[in-house]
């Protein structure tokens, strides 16, 4: 996961570069643009909507990622967690009357220690186990923490005031974005940055990733795994938790977005690639701009090729899919994945 | 793997202390008058039943198999041996195909099969046992062989759907327990068994692809001295009985010396000697490589 | 396949020079002293026993206290039956077979209903037209996904059914209905609707011959024989070779590819199969809901069904039965059962029991940490081992 790999690999995909994949690149480019000039206040908006939709997007992913990654463990309840943390911050900003910023805090560590509790009573017994009985174990989970949440907050959508001082907008000179927004983007960002100095740069990560690979040896030099793992497991729910507190923020929550979502951090695995933690970011970037964009570039494409069909109404909500079905097809093991991993 | 005579010691001593105590050890046969110590390939690769040429393969930095060429002729009775990490089960995963060759070829019975998938080459007379008990645990010792006894007769896929599974194969699969001498107990599950029975049921499975060229990787490990001896005779009286070619990986040297035709010595990926027993022994590049801490045992 | 066979527990301990001495001891089962048949033909004879008796036993006040359920219970019994030759016989854990349901569900309503610009074309023609579009999507989707390991398929099994629950969420030409679903005149001609009884006038029997034949236009019978039929072709596949290869994907994948089993091709074609069988649910179901919903495409629906199959027990024929048995079971009791009378204090739990889910996620959670692959029934089949053998000794 260093910056060299990362070049070595970026060196890699464009080595594969051929004609077609040129056109491909250059029809997209084209179609942006049509779908720039056609509406451009509407595309910057969609734009930026689409940056914090992958922002959340990324988010969820990296927790889910991280813990399959160097766990190797499908945690089927990334999903509630995230919509756990949503409700809770709902319950500390009406229900307790306490600020937005507690909730950012509260929702979290609260969060981390629910998945805490997953990691040592379920799953500490199943290292080492098949896969699939992690992904069977978490999917109960699932389960038990949709129907907690729904006896407790219940099934009517809830939502909350945002705290005044993100509540402006910022002109952007074509359009107006709400500053919540940006500083949901600001937040991923410091995140993700906070996520990979602490993978790649300090010695627990080091530790996390080297038991990945031979665990007894590294419990032999002294290392406490267990405790390790629980760490890194308190680290995946509390980001999960977080975006759960960004998405509550600015669109409220429902029962149902613990599913929409887990299924979405699941494309975006499987189109950044299994394992990698880059792909993750760059695949939820550009999904959640293929969603917000895709029908501005085909309004735009309707409007000057004069084909009205090209201009598919609820297209929307099928792009992830669309992407992930193209990269599955021209490019298996995703964006930026290692060969054979999971395999 | 810079101070190599450590290693081999280290892979010495754990034979050594697999097979202990030490069985009386009969003077190995002198089974073959060839006089060849020339190295390998002794035949060509298309007189041969199984051969490799210069196959390579890499894991990253690392190379694994470092362009080994190997011939075996019809017949021969083949071991391989080396240090622990000479890269004689990659080999092996390199030949059947688990593993694809990062580079060089594999030719069975004088036909490429270099490029052939895994599942393709049992079905080409090419069969295996693993180093680890891969097997069914929770099926019946029969099944386990029974299955693959109903593979090689439907080929690598069929719609035989109309059937009861018990009609077929069911028969050579208990002569084939028969013949490893597991045939007390067919429907005992096979997790129930004994380590070394285990190994055995790995041959019968083996044989069940009803192979010419049988790979077996370390038929022996974690067995008793006398389970050795019983499992070399049966590797022996399979191979007269079936008209077989076996490439053996095996770390008892009592068991290497008194039944191969020839051995190949692998060090670092590389092929360092072949030639018949006596020869081998007396080889200066195998013993400071290889024999080194084993010298005065023999 | 568990161990229920108590003369091969002690083999570990066997050393390899004693093994002479071991051949006396055969397996004596339960079934020892039946006929041949009766042991080789034991599943198809449950099934029609539970086919028989599944509608007065749940029609038993003490359980669920309707019978029209029983009919709902076949049909999802078949389809968990389908997924499980998937997970529980392959080894491939789909976490979309909600899809393939809902293709025969929406292929039969859609024909019999002739909704939106689909002509009127009949419940044969939906159905097969449901089973071999579930064929094909199971065919192609298994050609691109069943090589790249288990977790990558149950990603993409998801994805790809919330793909077809978002496209008919959508109603493209306005064929699915949307969020409505389909139900107007969503019932083929030869079934009769009379306050949610469905009859079955296929035969027109002679007035004479009404009262003596009468019985035999019942919705539940005829699901029963289509039940029977699928079930039993199920039944077909496992015990076949083809279905030996699949346990043997399942039991050790490397082995089998190294022993010379294709085994891509075979688990495309159990993804196919099984797609296929589900399809067929689906379209039962279209009937017997007297449409489709969409509700039965959603990923709930998928969810419950690896639910129902782990709960019952993913490597027996019958754990499709006992699972989907619980879950009804649960459902039903648990909601109905209102007030928790102590004695000498009476409490209202309904609000808690309506959350039964949260009850049968942990019963899941427990039965996957304990022995993921056995569930209710391999239970009941242990402990209905060790009472024969007790009784057995007690005989002799």
């Amino acid at each position: 996961m260093s910056t060299s790999s990362i070049t070595n690999r970026s060196r890699e995909l464009l080595a594969d570069v051929s004609p077609a994949w040129f056109a491909l690149a250059l029809a997209l480019v084209v179609a942006t643009v049509a779908g720039f000039a056609h509406q451009p206040g509407l595309f910057v908006t969609q734009a930026v909507g689409g940056l914090v939709y992958g922002a959340i997007l990324v988010l969820i992913t990296l927790g889910l990622s991280l813990i399959l990654g160097l766990m190797g463990v499908v945690n089927f309840a990334h999903g509630a967690l995230f919509m756990l943390g949503a409700y809770l911050s709902y319950s500390v900003v009406v229900a307790w009357g306490l600020p937005f910023w507690t909730a950012l805090l509260v929702a979290p560590i609260l969060v981390g220690v629910v998945g805490v509790l997953i990691e040592v009573t379920v799953l500490r017994r199943l290292y080492g186990s098949e896969p699939i009985v992690g992904l069977l174990a978490t999917f109960g989970l699932t389960m038990m923490l949709d129907e907690a949440i729904r006896y407790h907050w219940g099934t009517t959508p809830l939502g909350y005031a945002k705290p005044e001082v993100l509540r402006q907008s910022v002109d952007l000179g074509i359009t107006q974005v709400a500053s919540f927004r940006l500083f949901m983007v600001a937040v991923a960002t410091l995140v993700v940055a906070a996520v990979y100095v602490l993978i790649s740069r300090t010695d627990f990560g080091l530790t996390v990733r080297a038991g990945v690979q031979d665990g007894e040896m590294t419990e032999f030099v002294g290392v406490n795994l267990p405790v390790r793992f629980t760490a890194m497991f308190f680290l995946g729910s509390a980001i999960a938790a977080l975006a759960g507190v960004l998405q509550a923020a600015e669109y409220g929550v429902n029962s149902q977005m613990g599913q929409t979502f887990l299924i979405l951090a699941f494309v975006v695995v499987v189109v950044g690639g299994v394992g990698s933690l880059f792909g993750s970011v760059v695949a939820g970037i550009l999904i959640g701009e293929a969603n917000y964009l895709a029908p501005v570039i085909l309004a735009g494409l309707a409007e000057y090729t004069g084909i009205a069909a090209l201009n598919i109404s609820g297209i929307r909500g099928l792009v992830p899919y669309l992407v992930m079905l193209f990269i599955l097809l021209v490019r298996p093991r995703g964006l930026f994945g290692e060969e054979g991993l999971l395999e | 793997m810079t101070d190599h005579d450590a290693t081999a010691r280290t892979g010495d001593a754990d034979a050594t202390a697999e097979t202990a105590p030490e069985p009386t050890r009969g003077e190995p046969h002198a089974r073959d008058d060839r006089e060849d110590d020339q190295p390998d390939p002794v035949v060509e690769p298309q007189a041969a039943a199984l051969a490799t040429t210069d196959i390579r393969r890499t894991f990253g930095e690392v190379v694994a198999v470092d362009d080994i060429s190997i011939a075996v002729e019809p017949g021969e009775l083949r071991a391989v041996i080396g240090p622990n990490g000479a890269g004689k089960t990659t080999l092996f995963n390199t030949i059947m195909g688990s593993l694809p060759a990062t580079a060089g070829s594999v030719h069975l019975d004088g036909e490429d099969v270099t490029d052939r998938d895994e599942h393709e080459r049992p079905h080409m007379g090419l069969a295996r046992s693993f180093q680890s008990n891969e097997l069914m645990a929770d099926q019946s010792v029969l099944e386990n062989v029974r299955v693959f006894v109903q593979t090689a007769d439907r080929g690598a896929f069929s719609f035989d759907l109309f059937r009861d599974h018990r009609d077929v194969g069911r028969e050579r699969a208990l002569d084939l327990l028969d013949t490893v001498g597991l045939d007390a107990d067919p429907e005992a599950l096979a997790k129930n068994l004994s380590h070394g029975d285990q190994r055995r049921l790995g041959i019968a499975m083996a044989l069940a692809t009803d192979p010419e060229v049988l790979l077996l990787d370390e038929p022996t490990s974690g067995m008793s001295p006398g389970a050795t001896r019983a499992t070399a005779d049966l590797v022996q009286q399979v191979q007269s009985e079936l008209d077989l070619t076996v490439v053996l990986i095996e770390h008892d040297m009592d068991v290497v010396l008194s039944i191969s035709d020839r051995i190949t010595v692998l060090d670092r990926g590389s092929v360092i000697a072949t030639g018949p027993p006596e020869s081998i022994r007396e080889n200066d590049a195998v013993q400071s490589a290889y024999l080194g801490g084993m010298r005065e045992e023999l | 396949m568990t161990d229920a066979n108590p003369t091969s527990t002690d083999r570990d301990a066997q050393t390899d020079t004693e093994r002479g001495a071991h051949s006396e001891t055969t397996s004596s089962g339960v079934f020892s002293r039946l006929p041949d048949w009766v042991g080789r033909y034991r599943i198809p004879i449950g099934l029609v026993l539970f086919v028989l008796l599944l509608r007065p036993v749940v029609a038993l006040p003490f359980l669920l206290g309707f019978e029209s359920v029983a009919t709902t219970i076949l049909i999802i019994v078949l389809f968990v039956a389908a997924f499980n030759l998937l997970f529980g016989y392959t080894g491939l854990l789909s976490f979309g077979h909600a899809m393939f349901f809902g293709f025969g569900m929406y292929g039969a309503a859609i024909a019999m209903s002739g909704h939106g610009p689909a002509p009127e074309l009949g419940f044969l023609v939906g159905a097969v037209v449901g089973v071999a579009l579930a064929a094909f999507v199971g065919y192609t989707l298994g050609r691109l996904t069943v090589g790249k390991g288990e977790i990558y398929f149950a990603f993409l099994t998801l994805a790809a059914a919330e793909a077809v629950y978002f496209i008919a969420n959508r109603d493209p030409f306005g064929i699915t209905g949307g969020s409505n679903g389909i139900s107007g005149g969503a019932q083929p001609g030869w079934i009769e609707s009379f306050r949610g009884e469905l009859t079955v006038t296929l035969i027109p029997w002679p007035d004479a011959l009404v009262d003596v034949f009468g019985w035999l236009d019942d919705w539940y019978l005829l699901v029963g024989l289509v039940f029977l039929l699928a079930m039993g072709a199920l039944w077909q596949v496992v015990r076949s070779p083809f279905g030996r290869s699949l346990i043997a994907i399942r039991e050790n994948e490397n082995l089998a590819r190294a022993m010379g089993i294709d085994t891509a091709r075979y688990k495309v074609w159990a993804f196919t199969i099984s797609g296929a069988f589900s399809a067929l649910a689906g379209a039962l179901m279209a009937i017997n809901n007297h449409g489709a919903s969409q509700e039965w495409l959603s990923v709930f629906t998928s969810g419950d069904t690896v639910l129902m199959a782990v709960l019952g027990g993913v490597h027996y024929f019958f754990g499709a039965v006992a699972g989907v048995f619980v879950w009804e079971f649960t459902a039903d009791y648990l909601t109905d059962f209102a007030v928790l009378d102590l004695g000498f204090i009476a409490v209202d739990i309904s609000r808690e029991l309506s959350h039964w889910q949260f009850l049968l996620g942990a019963v899941f959670v427990v039965i996957v940490l304990v022995s993921p692959n056995d569930g209710i029934w391999g239970y009941v089949r242990a402990y209905a081992a060790r009472g024969w053998a007790r009784i057995e000794e007690v005989l002799r």
